[in-house]
């Protein structure tokens, strides 16, 4: 077992729910784990825990007052958590494609962001579609996928004022993340491409193309490829 | 099915805001997907009660006002919550009680006299299509209601439900059970292990300063407007929010985490409300007197427990 394994801390989040924080930073090994957790939480103590929610280093798990009691549940945390094999440099459960059109039409903050990288524009593209991004988290609005790690030469602040609205599809970068809007949705982030994919459809199984573990690659189309991608139906993966 | 051949009610107006609830999907928070139900989970489950529905049975939750309905069958209905000054063909109507509606009849809300949501709920149920386990409405992730698309009730939309072939004694809850909607609202915190991050300082403030609730108040938070908390500087990276979370941003204007509440967040925290008390808070308007109180877990989780065990939720 490693010695980077994260000491586990349990916080009080309500009368139904405990916070489980892992260490306070960014590891590429953790999605994977905590994906790990989750499915044996939910798989094993369906009876008790009603949901559990991972993001970057935390576990929100929300359990049934009636069925246990905090204290319980933090030692069935505990325990499981002891027994969890923690791989360092865990590799992504899946790869997915995701097209992007980096056109300018549909990338109005990109030459901003390369003036503030001190890039060019097509560097900045080069660069974003050449990482493999991991989903840390999947929040905020359904299929919104928090993916990192972004290339240090890109990181860039959020606008100072957010745009009240932006379209599904955008492709966004701020500080160490980068994102594509699944739905028309106000935001803050740096919008650099567009993607015709669909990120969350409830009447599909999966619902959404990654879940946290997975990663996700750019792939740079045209705007001909991006509109005929759009014109038969988002697809999938 | 032609329409003719189904019962129900339909939309004459939808008011201000009509939502079909129930309460709320669970499941789907680590897809982004946030609870939705019932805001005020109280009133809901004894409008069920008193129609010996079960509990979580979709009902029709009525904010501020203003929507009518047509009875294109004949059954049972029950009305709790807020006293929105409900007229059946414009015969004034209490609260808290079940009644008999048989095709014709109009019920109409009007604007709230007391408390500010209302619960309407019918014999059976009202039968809308589930999306992802569950009819609530969740406008922000275009999800539930009667076109399972998150939007609100709709001027000639048309909800099926029941027909009893014959009328059933009216039921009505005792007095005693009947929530008080007027005056400040007290919400009893349980502190969260963040606190230690808060300063001794802005607890005590916290614990003693009132607040207002702010009209930016919505489905996903009660903003409480008071004298700032010093919020602290943490880098955080977002993590799951629980229902009645209390978050306090930069600006020090604590915000409570309701039913829409988005699934991530990366506030600190100051702990969370007994649930029983956003329900209370629910049907408050804004610019009510709220203040904060401490509980400690194990009260709060055995009010709760009898709570749930109670409805049977």
């Amino acid at each position: 077992m490693s010695s980077h394994k994260p000491t586990p801390q349990f916080e009080l989040a309500g009368v139904n729910a405990m916070l489980v924080r892992m260490g306070n930073q960014m590891r590429s090994e953790m999605p994977t784990y905590l994906k790990q957790i989750r499915d044996l939480l939910l798989r094993d103590y369906g009876e008790l825990i009603t949901q559990v929610t991972p993001a970057y280093n935390t576990l929100l798990v929300e359990y049934d007052p009636r069925a246990c009691r905090m204290y319980d549940l933090q030692q069935l945390l505990e325990k499981v958590l002891a027994e969890m094999p923690y791989e360092e440099n865990a590799s992504c459960r899946k790869l997915v494609e995701i097209p992007v059109c980096y056109a300018a039409s549909y990338a109005p903050d990109l030459e901003q962001v390369a003036r503030h990288c001190k890039l060019t524009t097509d560097e900045v593209i080069e660069i974003h579609r050449a990482t493999d991004y991991q989903v840390y988290a999947l929040g905020f609005a359904p299929g919104f996928a928090y993916l990192g790690e972004l290339d240090k030469r890109l990181q860039v602040p959020r606008l100072d004022t957010p745009r009240q609205q932006v379209p599904a599809g955008a492709v966004a970068i701020a500080e160490q993340q980068t994102a594509v809007y699944p739905s028309q949705s106000p935001g803050g982030w740096n919008l650099i491409g567009f993607s015709p994919m669909q990120w969350f459809n409830w009447q599909e199984e999966p619902m959404t193309p990654v879940e946290v573990g997975d990663c996700v690659r750019f792939v740079k189309v045209s705007e001909a490829e991006m509109k005929s991608l759009e014109k038969q139906g988002m697809p999938r993966t | 099915m032609s329409r003719e051949a189904i019962t129900g009610f339909r939309v004459v107006k939808p008011g201000f805001f009509s939502l079909l609830q129930d309460a709320g999907r669970s499941g789907y928070e680590h897809l982004g997907v946030t609870s939705g139900g019932a805001m005020d989970e109280m009133a809901a489950s004894w409008a069920n009660r008193l129609l010996d529905n079960p509990a979580g049975s979709t009902l029709i939750e009525i904010t501020a006002g203003g929507l009518e309905l047509e009875a294109r069958t004949q059954t049972m209905l029950s009305v709790t919550g807020g006293d929105l000054n409900l007229t059946i063909n414009d015969e004034p109507q209490a609260p808290w009680r079940s009644f008999w509606v048989s095709t014709g009849d109009r019920l109409r809300f009007a604007r709230p006299r007391i408390g500010f949501r209302a619960y309407l709920a019918v014999q059976g149920g009202f039968q809308v299509p589930a999306s992802l386990g569950s009819a609530a409405t969740v406008k922000r992730d275009a999800l539930g209601g009667l076109h399972q698309d998150g939007s609100a009730l709709r001027e000639d939309d048309f909800i099926a439900a029941g027909f009893l072939p014959e009328e059933q004694l009216p039921r009505q809850l005792p007095e005693r059970f009947m929530p008080d909607y007027t005056g400040p609202v007290t919400l009893n915190i349980i502190p969260g292990y963040q606190q230690n991050e808060f300063s001794k300082e802005a607890w005590r403030q916290v614990l003693k300063q009132p607040f207002e609730l702010d009209t930016r108040s919505d489905r996903m938070g009660a903003r409480l407007l008071g004298d700032a908390i010093a919020s602290p500087d943490l880098a955080m990276f977002s993590e799951g929010i629980s229902y009645a979370s209390v978050q306090v941003p930069p600006d020090g204007q604590p915000i409570v985490m309701l039913n829409d509440r988005q699934t991530l967040g990366g506030y600190p925290k100051l702990g969370n409300i007994l649930p029983l008390d956003c329900y209370a808070l629910a049907q408050r308007q804004p610019g009510t007197e709220v203040r904060f109180a401490h509980i400690g877990l194990m009260t709060a989780q055995q009010q709760m427990r009898r709570y749930l065990r109670f409805f049977g939720l």
